[in-house]
């Protein structure tokens, strides 16, 4: 063994590319139970309420409710795999496994380390998102070709939810506390985001709210790509929206989060 | 003097209220090993953690560290790429295997692949690991665990080691095992800065130990040049010595000798063995032992005998 070569770090780059990589490989070591139930989650949840509550709804607006039920799912489920991801993953990860202790050994900063499995994240969101538009391709709810695009609102949605989560991590001291933000937050906010019937009606107070949480405004995006037709001006601030909800509270997260790992 | 790896001088550290470091000073030589020794809260686990940026020291101006010429407030990037942490509990990568957590960080420091699998096969054999190459984390013994924690801070042929007190809990064949591989990176011309509160693994491997306590240290030097200056060459330990004080106590202060109590046991401390033997057949047999002093009756005359409120 020769002990004396340079001892560059990485460049910026790769420090975040390999932390995405680390996840990535503990992603696919359990390929099958990771990657199966994205693709029956949907079948179980368009067959439900398709076949039950569709046959006494037919239509929703100018679409059929399955169509506006599935195009809302394709981000609902990026939204849980990130929330689970970067609340009960993320802790464990910072308390109880020390990973990001034995990580912060090696030349990466704490920035690098979150960035990284933020990217993750989004890649995450974007396979799920992947896996209802299959199933809803398969099941025959869409042809539209441009809904293939709709996989990059599921990675903007992960990235989203990551950094939410994570602001919300970094506060949380005992994991069951976690709960709270499950049920307090992210319930209402499928129900109320514009996924199982449109915002339009609800009673003002209500609409106001739904357009400040973050779901709405990717649920808007998504259905843009699977409805033909359907793209307008407004979606350009739901974007906007969405990539100033990133940035800030991404800041904020990481600042939260670098005070729990270093000292 | 050779050239100076790490040079630390006035670090203070105070979490809250509470002072764990206290105007520490030190400087290791490159390619020696340095020893931070001190009870538990001394604030050697700290003062580690500061060289390599994951705690903050307190700001002041004349506050130096300096490692390797970086600066872990600035630089702790490239502290990190030249040095290998072995920290106090192990933070191996338990979701993946033991090949795999080596190979993921190697990414971290940017080694290709191809070299890294070298590399992997050659740290695994070094600490005695082929065969759990595909074993999971959690399948490991402690003393395995340890061993791959210390192969993944060498897989970037650090110049620098730092170890946070790397054989506690180990069993002894373990523990010599390791001490035998820092001995050999050392001859190789790594640096080495370890904590331990073990005496037996200062004596062994470190060139120079500081004793710290309560954030200060306290003492400095070669483990061996600090023995023969601070203390008597033998002591005597006499077990229930409170049934006849007054007898023992004569029998010192006549020859001059030091003593100290510890519960009901009496330590004594002189530099001719003869002496404390001719006392010792005053005694009954079993109630005495005497013995060479070491390193841990150092510890104890400096740090004291008795539990501070962090041990």
């Amino acid at each position: 063994m020769n002990f004396s070569n340079a001892y560059a770090y990485p460049s910026l780059y790769k420090r975040i590319t390999s932390i995405w990589y680390r996840h990535f490989r503990v992603y696919i070591s359990n390929f099958f139970s990771n990657a199966f139930p994205p693709f029956l989650e949907p079948i179980i949840f368009l067959a439900g309420m398709g076949i039950g509550i569709g046959a006494y709804i037919q239509n929703m607006g100018s679409m059929s409710y399955v169509l506006f039920l599935a195009s809302g799912l394709i981000v609902t489920s990026s939204m849980y795999t990130a929330s689970f991801e970067c609340t009960f993953g993320t802790f464990i990860r910072l308390e109880f496994d020390k990973i990001y202790d034995g990580m912060l050994g090696a030349p990466i900063s704490p920035g690098n380390l979150i960035i990284g499995e933020l990217l993750f994240v989004g890649t995450k969101g974007f396979f799920f998102s992947f896996a209802v538009l299959f199933v809803i391709w398969i099941m025959g709810i869409i042809n539209y070709p441009l809904s293939i695009l709709s996989v990059f609102v599921g990675f903007l949605t992960g990235v989203m939810f990551g950094v939410l989560s994570m602001l919300i991590t970094s506060f949380v001291k005992i994991i069951n506390h976690f709960n709270f933000y499950f049920t307090g937050l992210l319930t209402p906010m499928f129900f109320f985001s514009g996924v199982v019937f449109p915002i339009e009606n609800l009673p003002k107070a209500l609409a106001f709210i739904a357009e400040i949480v973050p779901l709405t405004h990717v649920v808007r995006l998504a259905r843009a790509f699977c409805v033909p037709g359907s793209f307008q001006a407004g979606l350009l601030l739901d974007l906007l929206y969405c990539v100033v909800f990133t940035i800030v509270v991404g800041w904020f997260a990481v600042k939260g989060l670098k005070n729990r790992m270093v000292t | 003097m050779g050239e100076v790896a790490i040079k630390v001088s006035n670090l203070n550290k105070t979490f809250n209220s509470f002072k764990a470091v206290d105007s520490l000073d030190f400087q290791v030589e490159r390619a020696e090993c340095f020893g931070l020794l001190g009870p538990n809260g001394a604030g050697k686990t700290t003062s580690m953690k500061i060289i390599y940026g994951m705690t903050e020291p307190d700001k002041s101006k004349d506050t130096v560290i300096n490692i390797f010429g970086f600066s872990p407030g600035s630089d702790a990037l490239s502290i990190k790429a030249l040095s290998g942490i072995v920290p106090q509990q192990d933070n191996l990568d338990i979701e993946l295997n033991v090949t795999d957590n080596l190979l993921i960080y190697s990414k971290f420091y940017g080694i290709p692949a191809k070299e890294a699998k070298t590399r992997i096969e050659e740290l695994l054999a070094f600490m005695e690991l082929q065969e759990k190459a595909k074993a999971k984390v959690r399948e490991l013994s402690g003393g395995m665990q340890r061993r791959l924690t210390i192969a993944r801070a060498l897989l970037n042929k650090p110049r620098l080691l730092i170890l946070d007190e790397p054989t506690t809990g180990l069993d002894p064949q373990v523990r010599h095992l390791i001490w035998n591989k820092l001995r050999e990176l050392k001859d190789k011309g790594v640096t080495i800065l370890i904590t331990t509160h073990y005496m037996e693994e200062a004596f062994q491997i470190c060139d120079r130990i500081i004793i710290m306590d309560k954030g200060k240290k306290i003492i400095e030097g070669n483990p061996r040049q600090l023995l023969t200056d601070n203390l008597e060459k033998y002591v005597m330990e006499i077990y229930g010595a409170c049934r006849d004080e007054s007898l023992c106590l004569d029998f010192f202060k006549e020859n001059g000798i030091r003593y100290e109590f510890f519960m009901d046991t009496l330590f004594a401390f002189c530099s001719d063995s003869s002496v404390l033997a001719k006392f010792g057949e005053t005694l009954g047999n079993g109630d005495y032992h005497i013995r060479r002093s070491n390193l841990e009756d150092l510890f104890l005359k400096v740090t004291g005998r008795s539990l501070n409120e962090l041990q």
